[in-house]
């Protein structure tokens, strides 16, 4: 009879080495949240079991054993757990897989205004002017507001959109009010409404973006859960 | 709920936990650790589930359908009602006995390439 089976597990808790198990369900740790959240505590009972076990037909050899195969065991399953995890939906991979995307749709949008703006100033193409104060701001606003909205939704818990709404409301306030003070000194030919017309454009287009980019995480979302 | 798909040859072949797994519950409905007790008292000590590989493989045959929670337990006053059962299901049944009888096959491929002496 092998050393698990000449054991009774009703056997009294006191006998377990409280050591051994909190480094024990210190270990479990390294296991991902949702399946701790499953099954740590039957793990952590099951070794409890083995624990008692060890110790009383094979003494401490036993339990250095036991101690070593639960180890090699926490190595080999805890990085396939993980790696389990990352193929699901709601995994670290896909967050950052649809940041990168959003990151880089971003930049595109800013590289064709600038790029856009740059072409009607050097040919002088009038119908590309005309949006020149708007494409300035949509730049401007773009790369400062959304470098704000990203890392204060990556840092915090507040509502994404809500968010967007305030930081692009409040860069583009800001921005305006710069180009304002500092433009008005310096051109001659400076024209508040046209300013100010471009830097409601760039809100209104920079928060149409987000409130599109949170409706489809939605609709994401729920299709996930259809499928599930 | 758990997918269960109609086809058992598409979980072949299962990994030795797994197949031990299902070979502990195909007599009765155990616990965690009776699962690891009979295990290793059928293999003589050979196999040892460690309680990673244990819940790890308990996880994926649930999702699987091959095995379910239960709430019957043998003896209640002996046990510990934090415990969870596991029993097999109709389709974890037809897993173990589509693994066996693919065993068998290499089994018998072995003996004819004189690998085993005959039984």
């Amino acid at each position: 009879m092998t050393a698990m089976t000449a054991n009774n597990s009703k056997l009294p808790e006191k006998r377990v080495h409280p050591l051994s198990l909190r480094l024990y369900g210190f270990l479990l740790l390294a296991y991902p949240l949702s399946f701790r959240r499953e099954y740590a505590p039957h793990m952590a009972q099951v070794f409890r079991d083995c624990y008692r076990a060890e110790k009383i037909n094979r003494g401490l050899p036993g339990v250095c054993r036991l101690i070593l195969r639960t180890l090699l065991d926490l190595a080999r399953t805890a990085p396939k757990e993980h790696l389990e995890n990352l193929g699901k939906d709601n995994s670290v991979m896909n967050t950052l897989r649809k940041d990168a995307l959003a990151l880089i749709g971003c930049l595109g949008i800013i590289v064709v205004a600038f790029f856009l703006l740059s072409y009607g100033r050097k040919h002088e193409v009038p119908s590309i002017l005309i949006f020149g104060y708007a494409l300035d701001a949509l730049v401007t606003a773009g790369i400062v507001g959304n470098l704000i909205v990203f890392v204060l939704v990556k840092t915090t818990r507040l509502n994404p959109l809500r968010t967007a709404l305030w930081v692009l409301l409040i860069v583009n306030g800001v921005l305006l009010l710069a180009t304002a003070i500092i433009s008005s000194r310096v051109d001659p030919h400076f024209k508040l409404g046209s300013v100010m017309t471009g830097y409601v454009v760039s809100f209104l287009f920079w928060f149409a973006l987000h409130w599109i980019w949170s409706k489809s995480g939605r609709q994401f979302a729920v299709s996930n859960e259809d499928l599930s | 709920m758990a997918k269960r798909k109609s086809d058992p040859e598409l979980f072949l072949p299962l990994t030795p936990a797994m197949f031990h797994i299902l070979l502990a519950l195909a007599d009765r409905e155990r616990h965690g650790y009776h699962i690891m007790q009979e295990v290793d008292e059928r293999t003589e000590g050979k196999v040892r589930l460690g309680p990673g590989t244990l819940y790890g493989s308990i996880k994926r045959m649930l999702a699987d359908g091959m095995i379910e929670e239960t709430d019957e337990r043998p003896d209640p006053d002996m046990d510990d009602e934090r415990r969870r059962y596991y029993r097999l299901t109709d389709f974890g049944y037809r897993v173990a006995r589509a693994e066996a009888e693919r065993l068998a096959g290499l089994v018998k491929t072995a003996r004819s390439k004189k690998l085993l002496s005959k039984a």
